[in-house]
């Protein structure tokens, strides 16, 4: 807790004492086993609205570069500033969801009811609705877990909640990357959120800290109010559709401003009258020292001006990575039959069904036997298929273990072996023919025996339609995706990751261009449930499970940094300039590395290379 | 010193309005300021949340230019204005222009339709308002 959130939350639970006639003390400790704790405290049901006070104090949206007061750091600012309000037009962007404490500044209604256990009228959770966006949360109060770092993201979180005294306080993980304020302020997937609420009368103090350690130097504090309405307001809806906003626009149009040339960054600190140092927010607008910041005028506008344009040594990424290192295989049902299997390199995802198991990718194959173990916890059958969506060694490795825990004496000698090689004695392998090919190449252990070179290879498995579509020249010439459709799980490899930048090997025919393609491709057959949250769920090649909204949000980034590296080359940059000009800088802290096996470094120079020279062909060479 | 000074901006953020409410702000993509008129013929009407679209076809310089004007949300069009527009019908529309004078977005405030004189937007005693 930093001092300002202290100071804070003091002042609010002390004046809570005032209106606290309504309140009920705090329950009695946990009992029951099993049951979960017995709670009781403040009663939060009813309909709510912000007050107006806050309304027009706080507004969500707020003016263009204005971001004082908000402890962002340099690539948080950066991110802002090359967001124009025309991105709210790409079709992603239209219905996204809202995040919380964002959540709470909608000039809209807010329901708030609590879910008893009918048999014990125990408390399980508190349900805030918000109307715009239809935002739906659920605060556990029994007890329960948050899930492991590999499990979905959205745009509610996952919160749990506690009573303290007469404060109910909520914890809430899991959050997509969303808004601290809707005018390019980002809020990272890694930030955490722990609300206060405190009920006087008719009104609520609500005190949110996000702790984001991607975008900001140390928690922000924020504080909304609501009032209580007696009569139920009767709307509640704001059902969102995205469409083609903009005509003819490409799916690879994504609008930005360049680093440096966003033409309002002074429009907000002109208009107020206030030094463009305090508009641009930092942890130093949050605190008076400020003030000697801008004793000296000329000398603020200079720092104003660097802020304005990357400096510094390049960031590393500052979100946990998901994966866990604890030598052990994590299980995590994604939808229907299809599971992830995380812990031995690339992520793994299984189908099961009575077919027997149908696998994408095989990890690094150092985990391997615990690997067939977790499988034969899913399905007592042998393993089928395994589709590899790229060559590399850690979606490959565990090819030859998994291939053979395959092996069904049950098939030899039928029809059905002499169609697949191996068929009864193992597990078929397929790939696209370019995987074969490079595996072949580099001596690679157990590669696929079933190759395609055409747009799709199709089966259906296990009671379902699963489609491998190879991507021409993204992180290779060799990838594929797969879609398993009735449990509406698209399994990405390499081309999409939660971790890091695309690994794009522009010797092996990788480009961005391609990546921006087959992440466009991928979000041309997802659909979300609602505002961008669920439906067509994502495995990616390395990190958490998500949805279409990671996808996209992963697409404009790649798009953004394109176009700034292409608009270096038009001026004749370079890749020694490019690398200098640091075109990642807002997203480094997110997906950065200056040390390992991908390096930002070799990211932007792959960009670099492949719009210089884009391959001519993903086809097989 | 500055717990004193974090406690004074919370207040003073509490006490002073500002005029920028919505969820998302207009101002922030249009120039509210200033108003413009297209003439062409509609494309289609999308009436949907969060926001309705009406692609307008305008030929300019021999060339054909899709502008497209951003509308109320589908709740306040449904109905009339929703049952009355069609693809090809002639069309003045007033709106606001976008910041960016490269895209070819408006704001509407008011559409007409030339060749019956139907006329919706935002004006009082139209349609909506």
């Amino acid at each position: 807790m930093n001092r300002t959130h202290g100071f804070l939350l003091a002042l609010l639970i002390g004046g809570s004492a005032v209106g606290a006639q309504i309140q009920n003390p705090a329950g009695p400790p946990a009992d029951a086993a099993g049951l979960g704790p017995v709670v009781s405290g403040t009663d939060y049901s009813g309909s709510w609205r912000p007050n107006q006070l806050v309304l027009e104090s706080q507004t969500a949206a707020g003016d263009l570069a204005d971001y004082g007061g908000i402890p962002l750091n340099d690539a948080a600012r950066l991110y802002a500033l090359s967001w124009p309000a025309s991105r709210q037009t790409v079709r992603q962007h239209q219905c996204m969801g809202y995040v919380t404490p964002y959540f709470w500044y909608a000039p809209a209604n807010y329901r708030i009811w609590e879910e008893r256990d009918p048999f014990t009228q125990r408390l399980i959770a508190w349900r805030f609705y918000g109307q715009i966006a239809q935002g739906d949360r659920t605060v556990y109060m029994d007890g329960r877990p948050h899930p492991p770092a590999y499990a979905p993201h959205t745009f509610a979180g996952f919160s749990t909640g506690t009573y303290q005294g007469n404060t109910l306080t909520v914890e809430t993980t899991h959050l997509k990357r969303g808004w601290i304020k809707a005018n390019g302020v980002p809020q990272s997937d890694a930030a955490t959120v722990e609300e206060h609420f405190i009920r006087h009368g008719d009104n609520i103090t609500m005190l949110a800290v996000i702790d984001d350690p991607v975008y900001l130097t140390e928690p922000l504090s924020k504080a909304s109010m609501l009032v209580r309405m007696a009569k139920d307001p009767d709307a509640w809806l704001y059902p969102c559709d995205d469409s083609e906003q903009i005509l003819g626009r490409k799916s690879d149009v994504v609008p930005n401003h360049l680093f440096g040339q966003n033409p309002y960054v002074r429009e907000y600190a002109n208009n107020k009258k206030v030094p463009l140092l305090g508009a641009l927010g930092g942890v130093d607008t949050v605190y008076p020292d400020l003030g000697n910041n801008l004793s000296d005028a000329a000398a603020a506008e200079r720092v104003a001006n660097a802020r304005m344009m990357p400096s510094g040594p390049p960031a590393v990424s500052r979100a946990p990575d998901p994966t866990p290192r604890d030598g052990e295989i994590q299980t995590w049902r994604v939808s229907g039959d299809v599971y992830l299997l995380t812990g031995d390199g690339a992520n793994i995802a299984v189908q099961v069904g009575p077919q027997g198991a149908f696998i994408v990718d095989a990890g690094s194959g150092k985990l391997a036997d615990k690997v067939v173990a977790a499988i034969a916890r899913l399905s007592a059958k042998p393993v089928q298929f395994i589709v590899n969506t790229t060559f590399r060694p850690d979606h490959t490795g565990g090819n030859a273990k998994l291939q053979t825990a395959g092996a069904d004496p049950s098939l030899t000698g039928t029809f059905f072996s002499m169609q697949f090689q191996g068929a009864g004695r193992a597990a078929t392998i397929i790939s696209q023919l370019n995987t074969q090919v490079r595996m072949i190449d580099q001596k690679l252990p157990a590669p696929p025996s079933d190759t395609f070179v055409s747009d799709r290879r199709r089966k259906y498995y296990n009671g379902e339609a699963v489609e491998i579509f190879p991507m021409r020249n993204a992180t290779t010439d060799g990838d594929s995706i797969v879609h398993f459709r009735r449990a509406d799980v698209i399994v990405t490899g390499d081309i999409f990751t939660t971790t890091e930048y695309p690994h794009i090997d522009t010797k092996l025919g990788g480009s961005v261009q391609g990546e921006i393609e087959g992440l466009n491709f991928i979000l041309d057959r997802t659909v979300y449930v609602h505002d961008e949250d669920g439906g067509t769920m994502i495995v990616p090649g390395h990190g958490r499970v998500t949805d279409e909204w990671d996808v996209a949000d992963y697409r404009d980034m790649l798009v953004i940094v394109r176009d700034r590296v292409q608009a270096l080359i038009k001026t004749g940059a370079t890749l020694q300039q490019v690398l200098a000009a640091r075109p990642t800088a807002d997203y480094d802290v997110r997906y950065g590395a200056t040390s390992g096996p991908w390096t930002t470094d070799m990211f932007v120079e792959a960009v670099y290379t492949s719009l210089k020279n884009p391959p001519t062909t993903g086809r097989v060479k | 010193m500055k717990r004193a000074f974090v406690f004074v901006v919370l207040c003073s953020l509490l006490l002073v309005p500002d005029p920028s409410t919505a969820h998302h702000s207009f101002t922030a993509t249009y120039d509210t300021a200033k108003t413009v008129s297209i003439e062409g013929k509609v494309v289609q009407f999308l009436l949907r949340n969060p926001h309705s679209f009406l692609h307008v076809s305008v030929t300019k310089d021999g060339q054909e230019q899709v502008w497209n004007v951003e509308w109320a949300a589908a709740g306040q069009l449904s109905g009339t204005i929703a049952n009355s527009i069609k693809p090809g019908d002639p069309v003045v529309v007033t709106g606001n222009p976008s910041r960016d004078p490269a895209e070819m977005r408006l704001r509407m405030v008011n559409v007409k339709r030339t060749s019956d004189g139907a006329n919706w937007g935002f004006t009082a005693g139209q349609f909506v308002n």
